[in-house]
């Protein structure tokens, strides 16, 4: 299956996406956890950002070393083109599905 | 403090991670918890923080990332771990390019490393066959040897693996765990064919030998072949001795017994008993005919070895206990008899599992039976001596590495991981352990029949073709290259490849190097100490004066002679008219040790009945009274002669006239004995025992079958032929047996004789290898100092100063070595020398001399190369680069 994306993936590249030039490990973290109000330990991000630079959605680079992480550098993640391509996949599926949608999806007030 | 040291992530949390990670690149994902430490801080507890931070740890340790990273490090783009055949093969070519570069050092640890591999095989070879002793019959298992433990009232116990004649059948018939029993009795004997006389040796056995003991039967049959009382089974070396080439079946053999010549036919055929076996044969004859010529229901005179085949499962420790109630019934009179003439020893009968006989030397009549700490000890020097060739390997290695420095580094620089350079240096270290092993089973081959003799054995390498000793052999060799190759893989591979590119190694292993030169030199050391000692003691005791002359004395037995009072007068007289001897002296056979009452005190003495010529003949000093004499009559009814030892323990001051009262003699009755004279102590046993307090009486009625015979010390061949003819009249079928006194004294000390040649030998092996491994080592220091010694020449140094601070900084360490090897080697030698009653004590000059001569193997180990080093031309070795 070529592209595919799992959901959590799906959840990283876009908080990456919305990071902009901020995105590295703590900040993606706390935004997910955030926004989707779970918590996520830094083993399992860090594993699927690493898949996901395998699939080359990803890329990365290392600041500077900043006094407040103990002198150790960030990586930065960025989506690549294929990434973002994979995104868009996705989401033309679901405004798809979403617009093929017999049944009434409107939740109630 | 302490709430700072809260504020901080956890230190061990860290560490863990750090060693899981090793040299993957894990800044930024460190960098992230400790971000979110210090933003949990804001939040939480400190402890929570730490907690959370050991969380953020483990789900990284358990997490993709990490292991993608450590994969992507290990994987570096022209490295991989995985074995190729190219590789191997530069391996190959290139270790085998540094041993012949280094052809000296290769050979040192090559020779080294056979011989200690070597020794090893033989001794391998030797253990094999002592532990697989008897273990050739099939119900091995079941078979036990009856054992008699005689105690003495005095709570003192004399342990025999023989019993009486009674016993076997006796216990066999009442207890039925018992499924059949072999007696065995071996015996020289005469036989004849034709008019031919030879010297044979015979076995007597109970008709169950064969199925009771895996022999295998050429022709007969197991069952019935020692069934018919004038049956006979012989080895084919016997048939072909006396038959020829004929087939011996059915054929006849006059065989001597009791002085007249018996008819056996040729039952059977045996193969002869395997080496072993304690059970050798020649001739077996049935051992009903022995009972029948001579019954005996005696209960306590020990003579046969005696086997039982226990039913499967037979507990013998319940058949222990039933033969004692056995004994007591049967040999009830008997005890009771012996107790009433004042015998208080006590018998008790046991049984021990045939297989382990031959290793047990508590019991009396084993033949060959030998002690396990020979192999012990063997084994144990074996292995020092290839201990001291695994040092040689090191030390070498290490003092070699700069050498093989720059190809580690260029080897790391292209991706080489530590990893694999520790197995390729182990497997340069296997390979030339590879061919020592050839070497040394080449050696071995080559020493075996020199081996054979100090062993005595008959062993060949081809025993060594069985799998568990094939497996012990590949993991021997394991080992040694383990042992040898390990540490040098290890620090070989630690370079640093820019320190080694840039030609900037330090080298330092001199800690280990020097204490590694100290324990071999100590082995060595306390090998040449002992072979001192032993050489020293050997020579005492062969040496000391035994208080008799024991040259030129003949010792002659004559069977005939000790039943007979007649024979013994006129043996004695005309052995004393052969030309060329000058004494005769008859004595009685055995040495008795019986309890005496004297002067109020009741010990036990030894008893000796003599003729009047027996002081003078063994030149044993009179020191008081007088010797016996034909005229004194009454010596021979009341006389006595003690020696000073018999004095001392009663404590007399003036013994001659006191009266003893010797209480066993057989057909003494109640009768005193006076002491008319007293002699000289002399060494009657070997130096292991004490003199004991000792009684000579003179019964001229009594006959004696033990003639010393003091001869010339020219023409001793002629003497001897004469005296046999003498001897021949009288008994013309009988062999003729002598002994020089000297030489049985000298067999004596034989077991001695073996250990003085095994720990010479082994100590010659430990030096030499220590001593080229010496030499290697200096060659190496010496080439890394040139340049120090240059300098120092150039500033004034003379050739022989320099020699000596070179020789002086291993002098020190042969000097530790000697330190610590004295206590060691003391010890264990006085273990050895507590054996004898009269030993040498440890005296100073042998250990300065034990010093001096490890310097000096020490000096010529080194000497050459240091005085190479010394006069060398300062201009060139600082001219070198």
């Amino acid at each position: 299956m070529k592209g595919y994306i799992g959901e959590f993936e799906e959840l990283v590249l876009l908080t990456v996406a919305a990071l902009g030039d901020d995105a590295y490990g703590v900040a993606i973290k706390e935004d997910i956890e955030k926004r989707s109000d779970r918590t996520i330990s830094i083993g399992a991000l860090h594993s699927t950002i690493t898949r996901l630079e395998e699939k080359d959605f990803l890329t990365s680079w290392l600041g500077e070393p900043t006094e407040q992480r103990g002198g150790r550098s960030k990586r930065f993640f960025e989506l690549t083109h294929k990434g973002k391509v994979a995104l868009h996949h996705v989401k033309n599926l679901r405004d798809e599905l979403w617009g093929l949608s017999k049944a009434k999806l409107a939740l109630q007030k | 403090m302490k709430t700072d040291k809260n504020m901080r992530p956890p230190k061990w949390a860290d560490r863990l991670l750090a060693w899981y990670c090793g040299n993957a690149p894990i800044d930024d994902l460190h960098g992230d918890i400790e971000e979110l430490f210090y933003a949990d801080l804001k939040t939480m507890s400190p402890g929570k923080a730490r907690l959370r931070y050991w969380q953020q740890v483990l789900s990284l340790i358990f997490s993709y990332a990490i292991k993608k990273r450590k994969a992507r490090v290990a994987h570096h783009t022209y490295s991989h771990t995985s074995i190729s055949f190219a590789m191997m093969r530069s391996y190959f070519t290139v270790g085998l390019r540094a041993m012949l570069r280094n052809k000296t050092y290769s050979a040192i640890n090559i020779t080294g490393l056979s011989i200690g591999l070597a020794c090893c095989l033989l001794l391998i070879l030797y253990t094999k066959d002592e532990l697989s002793y008897d273990h050739f019959h099939v119900q091995g298992s079941n078979i036990y040897q009856l054992t008699c433990d005689r105690v003495e009232t005095s709570g003192q116990s004399k342990k025999f693996a023989i019993a009486a004649m009674v016993q076997g059948p006796a216990f066999a018939r009442e207890i039925p765990e018992i499924k059949s029993l072999v007696r065995t009795k071996s015996q020289p004997t005469i036989i004849k064919k034709g008019t031919e006389i030879f010297d044979d040796q015979v076995q007597w056995v109970d008709d169950g030998f064969f199925s009771v003991f895996s022999f295998p039967l050429l022709s007969g049959h197991a069952s019935s072949v020692l069934r018919e009382l004038h049956s006979v089974v012989i080895t084919p070396d016997v048939a072909a001795r006396y038959f020829g080439t004929e087939d011996p079946m059915g054929k006849s053999l006059d065989i001597q017994v009791d002085g007249e010549f018996e008819t056996f036919v040729v039952s059977g055929i045996a193969r002869p008993s395997p080496a072993n076996s304690t059970i050798k044969f020649r001739i077996l004859l049935p051992f009903r005919y022995l009972e029948e010529i001579h019954p005996d229901n005696g209960w306590h005179w020990v003579s046969f070895q005696t086997y039982f085949l226990l039913n499967p499962g037979a507990d013998p420790a319940a058949i222990k206990s039933k033969m004692s109630k056995v004994y007591e019934t049967q040999a009830k009179t008997e005890i009771d008899e012996m107790r009433s003439m004042g015998y208080g020893d006590r018998f008790v009968w046991g049984l021990q599992p045939f297989e382990s006989m031959h290793l047990n030397t508590e019991y009396e009549g084993v033949p060959e039976a030998s002690d396990p700490l020979y192999s012990y000890v063997l084994l144990g020097i074996a292995l020092f001596i290839l201990l001291i060739a695994c040092i040689n390997f090191i030390n070498i290695a290490i003092a070699q590495s700069l050498s093989r420095s720059k190809e580690i580094g260029v080897r790391k620089v292209i991706g080489g991981q530590r990893i694999q350079l520790i197995g390729q240096f182990l497997g340069e270290s296997f390979l030339l352990c590879l061919l020592s092993f050839v070497l040394a089973i080449l050696l071995a081959q080559l020493a075996l029949p020199m081996f054979n003799v100090v062993a005595e054995k008959q062993l060949s390498l081809t025993y060594l073709w069985d799998t568990n000793l094939v497996t012990g052999l590949c993991l021997l060799l394991l080992a040694t290259s383990l042992v040898s190759g390990f540490y040098p893989a290890m620090v070989l591979s630690s370079l640093n490849p820019i320190k080694s590119l840039y030609n900037k190694v330090s080298f330092s292993a001199h800690y280990l190097s020097r204490s590694l030169v100290v324990i071999q030199f100590a082995l060595a050391t306390t090998l040449i100490i002992a072979t001192l000692f032993m050489h020293e003691q050997f020579s005492f005791l062969t040496k000391k004066e035994l208080g008799y002359n024991d040259r030129n004395l003949l010792e002659i037995t004559i069977e005939k002679a000790i039943m007979d009072k007649q024979l013994t007068r006129r043996l004695k007289s005309e052995f004393s008219r052969v030309p060329g001897v000058e004494m005769v002296a008859p004595r009685n056979v055995g040495r008795f040790r019986r309890p005496v009452k004297a002067g109020g005190k009741e010990f036990p003495a030894v008893y000796e009945h003599v003729d009047e010529d027996y002081f003078s003949t063994l030149e044993i000093p009179v020191v008081a009274g007088r010797a016996f004499s034909k005229d004194y009559p009454a010596d021979s009814i009341s006389g006595a002669v003690v020696n000073q030892a018999f004095v001392n323990e009663v404590g007399w001051d003036d013994p001659i006239g006191k009266t003893i009262d010797y209480m066993d003699i057989p057909g003494w009755g109640d009768k005193k004995l006076t002491i008319v004279g007293v002699t000289k102590d002399y060494h009657f046993e070997s130096l292991k025992e004490k003199i004991k307090p000792q009684v000579f009486t003179y019964e001229s009625r009594l006959p004696l079958g033990v003639f010393l015979v003091r001869i010339k010390p020219d023409n001793i061949p002629s003497t001897l032929t004469a005296l046999e003819t003498t001897f021949r009249k009288d008994a013309p079928f009988d062999s003729f047996q002598y002994t020089f006194k000297d030489d049985s004294n000298r067999e004596m000390y034989r077991a001695e004789a073996r250990w003085k040649q095994i720990i010479t030998l082994g100590s010659i092996l430990t030096v030499f290898i220590s001593g080229i491994g010496l030499f290697g080592l200096t060659a190496l220091s010496t080439k890394r100092r040139t340049k120090e010694i240059g300098i120092r020449k150039m500033l004034g140094a003379s050739s022989a100063t320099i020699m000596s601070t070179i020789s002086l900084d291993f002098i020190k360490l042969i000097f530790i070595s000697f330190i610590i090897s004295i206590p060691l080697v003391s010890y264990g030698l006085s273990l050895w020398l507590n054996n004898f009653a009269y030993r040498i004590d440890f005296n100073v000059q042998t250990y300065a001399f034990a010093a001096l001569l490890s310097v000096a193997i020490a000096m010529i180990s080194i000497g050459a190369q240091v005085a190479k080093a010394a006069i060398a031309n300062p201009i060139e070795s600082l001219n070198q680069d």
